[in-house]
């Protein structure tokens, strides 16, 4: 489904990813771990095109997408929702939505119809909408509303292309304990064949949905595995879970 | 995102009224007036889809316009074509052209779109300035009007003429009004918002910015139909860089973004400067103070302005009402 193979990235003398390699199955649930700096979102911006590796591949049902722009791997079904929200502020939470959900389903062209009154697109506008519990809110501009409710409508975004992988990257960051129950329950509420890799902060969050997790440090895959070898492992234990534990 | 209110009906109904009812109790010089109006509402609508939409602030706008009243001059004057056959060539010169512009300079925002738009306006006035064959700095003249003698009426009347070019700009406001509210309008919208958002969507932001110049191009070719047609000479004049620049001090004079603000801007700046010249050669001063003026209040222009203070009046009323 989505392969890494060897992937480099370096800023100058800087190496923020060091030959990250991992493949994953259609439908998997995968966590990525690491401390801040690991270069979690990096490996997420070289996975969508954002920045360009200085070297390695990155396989999309087994075909290269090195040469492919943001846009063009986001058709072919990469989607992915921003660490910081990315939004678009001065307009509402309805047409957010109604822009994501007519790019997804490519009525962008059209000079004379309206996307925004397609009968397909509303249809989708509503069920995402519902998926991220901001039926009650539609209308408000983005900027009035709160930040919990930007926190959905950023994964809302990502969702609305129905895409076949979606990236999230931090999306409980900054919510309270309520809004990270509503996200374990949208996350399990999400399609099977939905291949899914979600860099997350929250650990009781990231065992419980994982199927399989991945820990980066300094660049470098340290760790892959099931979330209860995860949590046995010793090197995860000393780089990452080591306060954690003793919090604990 | 595009919103044709109410209020913004009204006001365009109330401005063309306006217009057409100047034009038929003025006498001569007020129809001259008029068209000249038109022919720069026009283009500032055209530049308005771009600039206000788009986010592409061009300065290339003049030369399209020149391209297009050249066009038509070739395929009458010249060829002796139809107006009809002449009009349409000079329209799809326009748009080809700005498609091009847009297509090259897509990549490019902010500063570099606008140096690289004044670079290809320039060349194309240097163009058609050396070009001997379309009269050099000369320009050409005599050139006919739409012949509409087989439904009766004389194009050749400054009163028919002021009325038809109203009815142009109509035609003009109701199309961009129409494909800004068309998905590729929303999606121009979306880019103009949050460029990188909507690659990650998967929208190609290269084709619909190069569409987007291309199809207000095609404006700006209505406005270099009327214009061949009026004073019926052209001369290189109308593609030089300045022509570009006037049209953006009228947008943002009226209001970028609205697409009516620029029609109100360039009733403003027309009327202005004929009065203001009554009194002083300095009349680019007076409109420079104005411009300055609507600016520092916040650069909503002065239908902008208009607007602002009436929502803001339309919501303390409804906080009255609730409370």
């Amino acid at each position: 489904m989505l392969e890494v193979r060897q992937l480099c990235k370096s800023f100058g003398g800087l190496k923020v990813t060091r030959e990250v390699s991992f493949a994953l199955e259609t439908g998997e649930r995968r966590v990525i771990l690491g401390p801040n700096g690991a270069g979690k979102t990096t490996l997420f911006n070289l996975l969508v095109g954002e920045l360009a590796p200085t070297s390695g591949e990155i396989l999309i049902d087994g075909h290269s997408v090195g040469g492919l722009s943001v846009s063009q791997r986001a058709r072919l079904g990469l989607s992915r929702s921003y660490q910081r929200n990315n939004l678009f502020e001065d307009l509402t939470i309805r047409e957010n939505l109604l822009l994501a959900v007519s790019a997804g389903q490519a009525k962008t062209a059209w000079m004379v119809r309206d996307s925004f009154r397609d009968k397909e697109v509303r249809e989708t506008v509503s069920d995402v909408a519902e998926q991220v519990a901001l039926t009650e809110v539609m209308d408000s501009p983005v900027r009035t509303v709160s930040y919990g409710n930007r926190r959905q409508l950023e994964v809302g975004l990502a969702l609305a292309t129905k895409p076949s992988i979606l990236l999230m990257d931090e999306p409980t960051s900054g919510v309270g304990p309520g809004m990270i129950d509503g996200f374990r329950r949208l996350l399990q509420s999400l399609p099977r064949d939905l291949t899914v890799v979600i860099i997350e902060h929250d650990l009781d969050l990231a065992f419980d949905v994982a199927d399989r997790i991945t820990v980066l440090n300094f660049g470098e895959v340290v760790f892959e595995g099931t979330p209860e070898e995860t949590r046995g492992n010793k090197v995860v234990r000393d780089i990452y879970l080591g306060d954690w534990q003793s919090d604990a | 995102m595009f919103r044709q209110t109410t209020t913004r009906t009204l006001s365009i109904a109330a401005a063309l009224a306006g217009l057409a009812l100047y034009a038929v109790l003025g006498g001569f010089y007020s129809r001259e007036i008029v068209v000249e109006i038109v022919i720069l509402a026009i283009l500032a609508i055209s530049l308005d889809f771009a600039a206000g939409f788009g986010g592409m602030i061009s300065l290339c706008h003049g030369a399209i316009f020149g391209l297009a009243a050249y066009t038509f001059a070739v395929m009458t004057a010249m060829w002796d074509q139809p107006g009809a056959l002449a009009a349409l060539a000079a329209i799809v010169v326009a748009s080809l052209f700005g498609l091009a512009v847009g297509a090259v300079t897509s990549k490019t925002t902010g500063i570099f779109f606008i140096m690289a738009t004044l670079a290809f306006g320039q060349m194309a006035y240097t163009l058609v300035f050396k070009s001997r064959w379309l009269g050099g700095d000369d320009g050409m003249a005599g050139l006919p009007r739409f012949d509409l003698a087989w439904l009766g009426i004389d194009m050749g009347s400054s009163l028919t003429f002021a009325l038809f070019a109203i009815l142009l700009i109509a035609a003009s406001y109701i199309a961009a009004a129409w494909v800004l509210r068309s998905a590729f309008g929303r999606t121009l919208a979306g880019i103009h918002a949050n460029e990188s958002r909507m690659k990650a969507l998967g929208v190609n932001t290269v084709i619909h910015r190069a569409r987007a110049m291309g199809f207000s191009s095609l404006l700006a070719g209505v406005a270099g139909i009327v214009a061949a047609q009026h004073t019926q000479y052209i001369s290189p004049e109308l593609l030089f860089w300045t022509v570009s620049g006037e049209v953006l001090i009228v947008v943002i004079l009226g209001g970028i973004g609205t697409l009516i603000g620029p029609m109100v801007g360039a009733v403003a700046f027309v009327l202005l400067k004929h009065q203001a010249s009554n009194y002083t050669d300095y009349w680019h001063m007076v409109i420079g103070l104005i411009l300055i003026a609507v600016v520092v209040a916040g650069g909503r222009g002065l239908y902008g302005q208009a607007e602002h203070w009436l929502g803001r009046g339309a919501r303390k009323a409804e906080g009255l009402r609730r409370a």
